[in-house]
Order: C-alpha cells, then structure tokens, then sequence
C-alpha cells in the first residue's frame, strides 16, 4: 500500500510555573526534521524541581534524543556523552557546599520521544515518566481518540514517577520504560505534553468536557495558549511548568481526481 | 481539608525544634554510659546538624537555594529557654534554610563509613550540645508559642508550624499540658499547629512509637506528653508506614523511650508536611 507522504506542522506552546520567572521554567523540548522532510523527531522532557540542574539535564536529554537515529529502547543506553557533558557543565562552576552535595545526587527528568515517518506514516514513541502522547483523529465532529501513551487516566498521574537520571542509575529501569508504535491518517493531531496539562486535558476528556477540537482548531497563537492556561488554573491544573506540543498534518488538499 | 496546603517560596514550611538542654542530657542513650563517651546531648546536636543539613539540601535549586523552609531551634534548661543556634545566627529564633546553609557555626571534617573504606566528608555545625539545670518545659511552649505566633500571622495561608520538642525528663516548671495545648490552638488556614514530642530513652526499655491511645504508656509523665502530640497528618501516617512503623488512625506524634534510630525516624516523619511535591 502506498501513502501520499505526511506534510507536519509542529508548534510548541509553554509557561513557567505561575509564580516562578521564565528562567526557573524546567521543562525542555527539541525537533529535528529528518533529511527531506521524509520524517520528523521531536523530545518533550519534564526536568524534576527537586533536582539541581535539572533544566540542563532536561535540555541535554531531549537534544540526545532529537540528534540520534535510535527509535526504541537502545535510546537510553546512548545517554552517556550528555551525562558527561552534564557532569562536566556542573562540577566546573564554583558551587557552595550544600549545591556540591545536591549535585552529587544528579538531575532527573521525565522523557518521551516520538519518531514519525512521513512516507509510511508510521510512528514510534517511548517514554519514561509521565510527558504523555495524544493520538486523535478529525473523523468525527468532536474528534475521536485514537490513543494516549503512556498513561490513559488522570488518576495515574502520581507524586513520584520514575525518572531518567543525569547518573548512572543502578537500579533496573527498563521495566520503567514504555514504547509503543502506530500511523497517522491525513488530518490527525499528536499531542506531546508534560504532566500537569496532560493530567488537566485526560481529566476533561474523562468528565465529558474535552478539548481536543479547540487544540486542532484554535489554538494558534501563544496568547491562546496562555488564555487556555489562565482558564485552566482556575479549573483544577495543578500549578506546574507546561508544555504542549503540537503535531498536525498539513497536507496540501488534492482535488478530488475526475472519472475518466 | 487542613493540611494540604503546598509548600512554596511563597508559603514556605515551618520547623521549631524544642531542645531539652537539662544535665540529665549528659548521660548516654539507655542510661549507661556510651561507648563512645557520647552523651545524649552530644548525639542529639549530630543528629539535628544532619537534620538541617539534609533540609539545606533539599531545598538546594542548581547553585542557590530556595527558602520552603524556615527553621527555629530553641533550647531550654536552667529555668529558662531561648535561642539555641549559635555564630552569627545566635539570639535568633527563625531563621530561612537559605539563611541557615550560608551561616552555618563551623564546617568540620568527619569520618564517613562507606562501601569503600572511610571517606572523610563536611560537617556543618549550627548547634553544638549543651546541658545544664532543670526542665522547664511549660517555659518551653510558652516560648514555641511566641515565636509561633508572629510566624503564623505572617504566613496565615500556609502550612501550618511543626514545633518536634526533645526532651528526656519530666516538666520541671508544672503540668506542660495546657502550654501545650495554648500552643496548638494557634493555627493557620490550613490548620492548627502540630506539636510532636520524642521522648529520649534513660533506660533500656523498649520504645513505644506513634500510640493512638496512652493506655500503654508507663506512668503520668508519658501520659502527658501524649497528651501534648498532635495527631499525625495523613502523608505522616503514610510515611511512618513506609520506615515500618505501626500506626493507626488517631497515632499521635509522640515517641516514648526513643533510641537515637527513632529519633532520626521521627525526625524525618515529622519534617515532610503533605504535598511537597518531589518534582
């Protein structure tokens, strides 16, 4: 079977914890197209607050991911050269002792990474942690979803997830990670999230009172984002860093062909 | 619901520790002497300086450090209580963990046993042992309901204070239950201050952890420190349950004849307020 080749548009819309500046905001992503177009890699990480340094690791980790070619579960044995670079970017500056103690303890960060192919219209996410992917489709007026990875409840959402370390962990941690793979039609939406907006939109979602037509529709612009978070905060999103990422097909429309 | 507010720079956590500074504190945990020398005085002071220590750490963010806690330690003994941190902190009674990891007393150099052999590590110091007088106890809580109070009218929306007092002897100055009580009526909106008391052990007798009712505490004296702890909140409850400890609904914060082991238990049960969200 052969495919017309996807042609994806990919905006990300984000804000800072409400209270903390634009500096403390901690999650990070990144987007590499693929040679020609033919495909497209995007990492959307969530660094932890209680962690130091944890925005240089979250940006470190999506860049690893985005920069290689590795689609499954040997993505986070090749975590190596940015765990050095993060160790060499902390222990060069001059830090007072409880910082030097903190950061012996290392960043964490959640992670999830999509690798889309545009000509099979095949697609490959894993993750670790709780950014979470949303697959719809624009068949139906209210749009369907297609699926949620890795979590699909808003009570899944807990304190403590388990998180990819700017350390070497030495605990096991691919019973941890998840993957999953799937294909895109013409005019679906992907969405790429960190967990406090993913948890506020499968809440919606579960009560009745989705969103899913507005993310396609309306949102275009970072003040409709930032009217969205404002609605939100006062409709149960837990304050936190957001990031929303936003995949959709844009395909030139073909005229339908004429009957010879 | 009380007891759910979260922890912020905006609305940080409050920690008051209650010293008992009294001469009884230079005898070793269980009575006899250590074997070490140490006093209980002496392990208490290491066993706080961890304490701060490991709350300084928490709260370190990348190369600064961020202010959701603000601690007190006051120490009472020769009928009197006051301040008890020393060096350029000395004569304060709250003091922001930013504040307190920038000035500690000394940093000294202490052997650390590790997997590979013995690593020498630094120390912070911010309250050195001292033991002298009596108890005075009922002075104690009047004290931690002074400094409680201006705290809580300046962060009425915040969690409210964990005041942990420390003690191994009876009150000397009077019955402490109703300081106790006038210091637990203070509050702010998320609720009512939390007063939880360890009891240091004299004797080799075993402890008895987090008791719901005083029917199996010893004598009057037990009884009215259970009657001055605080039920503990639910994320308390939940993190006795992880160290192992049994609990049940209505547990009070209260140890009897603590060995060091649970002081440093409670310690860490007593200092994680509901909501600190690890990330």
């Amino acid at each position: 079977m052969t495919h017309k080749m996807l042609h994806l548009a990919i905006e990300q819309f984000s804000c800072p914890k409400l209270g903390n500046s634009p500096e403390e905001y901690e999650d990070a992503w990144s987007w590499r197209p693929l040679k020609g177009n033919e495909g497209h890699r995007i990492a959307i990480t969530d660094g932890a607050t209680e962690s130091s340094f944890a925005k240089l690791w979250a940006i470190l980790l999506a860049e690893s991911y985005t920069r290689g070619v590795d689609t499954g579960l040997d993505f986070f044995d090749t975590l190596a050269p940015a765990r050095r670079l993060w160790q060499r970017r902390v222990s060069t500056r001059q830090l007072p002792w409880f910082a030097v103690e903190k950061a012996k303890a290392g960043a964490f960060a959640a992670f999830l990474g999509l690798h889309v192919d545009c000509k099979s219209q095949n697609w490959r996410a894993l993750a670790m942690g709780d950014c979470c992917l949303f697959q719809l489709d624009n068949a139906q007026p209210d749009m369907r979803v297609v699926q949620l990875f890795p979590l699909s409840h808003s009570s899944e959402f807990s304190m403590g997830p388990f998180l990819v370390g700017s350390k070497v962990d030495p605990h096991p941690m691919h019973e941890h990670l998840k993957v999953i793979e799937g294909s895109l039609r013409p005019d679906d939406m992907l969405l790429l999230t960190t967990d406090a907006i993913a948890a506020w939109l499968l809440k919606r979602h579960e009560e009745g009172r989705p969103l899913w037509k507005w993310l396609y529709r309306r949102l275009r612009t970072t003040e409709d984002f930032a009217g969205l978070v404002e609605y939100a905060r006062k409709n149960g999103l837990r304050n936190d860093d957001l990031t929303l990422v936003r995949v959709l097909d844009r395909s030139p429309v073909q005229p339908p062909k004429e009957k010879a | 619901m009380p007891y759910k507010a979260d922890i912020s720079r905006k609305n940080p956590g409050c920690f008051l520790f209650l010293v008992d500074q009294s001469e009884s504190m230079e005898d070793a945990f269980g009575g006899a002497g250590g074997a070490d020398g140490s006093s209980k005085a002496d392990e208490l002071a290491t066993i706080l300086n961890k304490l701060i220590h490991n709350l300084s750490i928490r709260c370190a963010k990348s190369d600064s450090i961020y202010d959701y806690f603000h601690v007190g330690v006051l120490g009472y003994g020769e009928d009197t209580c006051r301040p008890a941190l020393g060096g350029e902190l000395a004569g304060r009674t709250m003091v922001p963990i930013s504040e307190l990891a920038d000035k500690p007393l000394r940093i000294e150099e202490r052997t650390k046993k590790t997997d590979d052999g013995d690593q020498t590590v630094k120390f912070p110091v911010w309250f050195d042992p001292y033991m002298k007088g009596s108890t005075p106890m009922c002075a104690a809580f009047k004290k931690a309901a002074e400094v409680v109070r201006t705290w809580t009218e300046e962060h009425s929306t915040g969690f409210p204070p964990i005041v942990i007092n420390i003690t191994d002897g009876e009150s000397t100055d009077g019955d402490p239950v109703p300081d106790a009580r006038t210091l637990t009526s203070l509050s702010t909106e998320d609720g009512s201050v939390l007063l939880f008391n360890i009891h240091l052990s004299s004797t080799a007798g075993d402890p008895i952890e987090l008791p719901a009712k005083p029917k199996k505490l010893p004598d009057e004296f037990a009884k009215q420190l259970f009657e001055c702890s605080s039920p503990l909140t639910p994320f308390m409850l939940s993190r006795a349950t992880e160290l192992g400890m049994t609990v049940e609904d209505g547990s009070r914060g209260f140890i009897f004849n603590a060995q060091p082991m649970q002081v440093i238990h409670f310690l860490d049960i007593g200092t994680r307020p509901a909501n600190v969200r690890l990330r």
